[in-house]
């Protein structure tokens, strides 16, 4: 008889409370109160909300780095308590830095050894990795010497390294520019495209509307608003008419016919581009 | 594989990797100092007399190595995880299926191994100068002994054998075990620390504390536990000494080597089981305070 029982979502957080105490005399912080949330295989989930919210806090609970205070969180039906559930994962933290003496392979291939991975097999797989988040022409150079954005790329380079079924990404994009930063929104939409689950959080909202299937909002340790990302941003009585090379006259007879029908016109005008679309297209060199 | 399993190959990744980041701190250095010394020690005071001179060698150079065994146990490890927090790397590390144990372990093994190869080429080092100057001592004392006309072969015998004892004997290399052992136990104490500490200073400060402490445990137990103490609490009280700092007096072997005299096999087997106690105690403790540590 075939095995029927449901596979396990990819991350589950149940009701989970995490208090921080404090010193003597000194009251105990709240940072994440009663959270339950669930991300399925193969969604991109964002987690956003202002700094403090309990982000951060929830993904360290999550990858078990910190022990809820009450309730309890799984990664593919595997407690986050247990080091086994930390197999299928790969971890990207806020500005990530790296041993400073490696080189960009040699901190490759420790975190590939660490993830039980030796000889022929990892030597390749690191290479593949440097190539995937652009960084071959600085695999021999040390890591003391790597950007910003060239320390978050080789951050997800070791968090792909064991290819991972869950990614998990905490402000991937902080303090990078708008070209790593599109580089590694491609690498994200890329890892959808594979089936790999990734959970995100940032506060470039326009980002995580581009690439999550599901938003979670938090704010003072609360999930505040949850849902699939078109459920939430649309606006329910209002349409988008984006037209192409019309002409000033048919723009005052839709205005007039829609009005007569009792619809409000509310605005209308050129389209714009986004100050990002402008950086990129200004600052790409010509393809020869 | 279950990657949950104790992995001898992760700590040693582990350990691997902390020994290239304390030797690229440049913290190896302290050889060439110590090669100084060693050279300006054993070649200094020509005038003393033979005895003099090589116990001035041993005395210098087991100085030295005391110095840099204690100084990198302390220092390095109390840098060690509170470095890996500040910069993170702890948190990619233990997001991968590395228990916190093994982490530790890992740590600790690379300190060690660190202390190890660095007394193990100063041991060289020391040796090859005592054997220099032994040999030079011995040559210019039997040709006193023709100037003065008393070379008889029992002389030069009794001479020989006395130099031969004061010189490189393979009780220098049980005084640098000594030193080795010791300075495990203080890097392990150093890790427990560590694991609670809220600052690398404060690791350090208390780290030296208990050295000292562990160095004058047997004064401290004259002082206080006098004669006519209870029996049972004067136990009780060198247990409870004993449990809060190690007793490092019973690795004061040096003074007997640098006399010439034999350290017997059951002296460094007490040295070894008592490093084997402190370590595995404090490595249990270290890792009962780092498994429960928010990160």
């Amino acid at each position: 008889m075939p095995d029927s029982a449901p596979s396990p979502p990819a991350v589950t957080v149940e009701n989970l409370t995490k208090v921080f105490k404090s010193g003597l005399g000194k009251q105990a912080f709240v940072a994440v109160r009663d959270l339950s949330l669930t991300v399925e295989k193969g969604e991109v989930y964002g987690l956003i909300g202002p700094n403090g919210s309990g982000k951060s806090t929830t993904m360290k609970a999550i990858l078990g780095l910190l022990s809820p205070t009450m309730g309890k969180t799984t990664i593919f039906g595997k407690s986050s308590t247990e080091v086994e559930s930390r197999r299928d994962v790969g971890f990207l933290p806020e500005n990530p830095y790296f041993y400073k003496h490696l080189s960009g392979l040699e901190t490759l291939l420790f975190y590939g050894r660490l993830c039980s991975m030796s000889g022929r097999d990892l030597q390749d797989k690191a290479r593949e990795m440097l190539m995937l988040t652009g960084l071959e022409d600085a695999s021999n150079r040390r890591v003391a010497g790597f950007s910003k954005g060239m320390l978050q790329r080789l951050g997800l380079a070791q968090a792909l390294l064991h290819e991972p079924r869950l990614i998990i990404l905490d402000e991937p994009t902080a303090g990078v520019d708008p070209a790593g930063s599109r580089k590694i929104r491609d690498l994200i939409m890329g890892f959808k495209e594979r089936g790999i689950t990734v959970l995100v959080t940032s506060h470039l909202l326009e980002q995580i509307q581009e690439v999550c299937d599901r938003v979670g909002i938090m704010a003072h340790g609360r999930m505040v608003r949850e849902g699939k990302l078109d459920d939430l941003i649309a606006v329910e009585n209002e349409t988008e008419l984006i037209l192409a090379d019309a002409s000033p006259d048919l723009l005052a007879e839709i205005r007039t016919l829609a009005e007569s029908r009792g619809a409000k016109w509310i605005r209308s005008g050129h389209s714009r581009t986004t100050l990002e679309r402008l950086f990129l297209e200004s600052t790409e060199e010509p393809k020869s | 594989m279950n990657s949950n399993s104790f992995s001898p190959a992760r700590i040693w990744t582990l350990a691997t990797a902390t020994v290239t980041q304390l030797v690229r701190m440049k913290i190896m250095a302290f050889l060439v100092v110590f090669c100084v010394i060693v050279v300006a020690a054993g070649f200094a005071f020509p005038v003393m007399n033979p005895e003099q001179q090589l116990k001035l060698l041993k005395d210098v150079s087991f100085g030295a190595l005391q110095i840099f065994s204690v100084v990198i146990a302390i220092v390095s490890t109390a840098l060690l995880l509170p470095r890996d927090l500040e910069d993170r790397t702890l948190y990619t590390i233990l997001s991968k299926p590395v228990p916190r144990y093994e982490y530790l372990l890992g740590k600790l093994i690379g300190v060690l191994l660190l202390i190890g190869a660095g007394l193990f080429l100063m041991d060289i080092a020391f040796s090859a100068v005592l054997w220099l100057r032994q040999s030079l001592v011995l040559a210019q004392s039997v040709g006193a002994l023709k100037q003065e006309g008393v070379a008889t072969p029992e002389a030069i015998a009794q001479l020989t054998e006395f130099v031969g004892k004061q010189g490189l004997t393979w009780n220098i290399h049980l005084g640098v075990l000594a030193i080795f052992l010791k300075a495990s136990i203080i890097a392990a104490l150093s890790l427990m620390i560590s694991c609670f500490a809220s600052s690398t200073l404060f690791t350090v400060v208390i780290s030296l504390l208990v050295t000292i402490i562990g160095h004058g445990q047997g004064l401290i137990r004259e002082y206080f536990f006098s004669e006519g103490m209870n029996q049972i609490m004067k136990k009780l009280g060198s247990a409870v000494l004993a449990i809060l700092t190690p007793d490092l007096g019973i690795f004061d072997v040096l003074d007997n080597v640098i006399n010439g005299e034999i350290v017997s096999a059951i002296s460094a087997g007490v040295m070894i089981g008592t490093a084997a106690i402190y370590v595995t105690g404090y490595v249990l403790v270290s890792h009962l305070l780092f498994v429960e540590k928010e990160l």
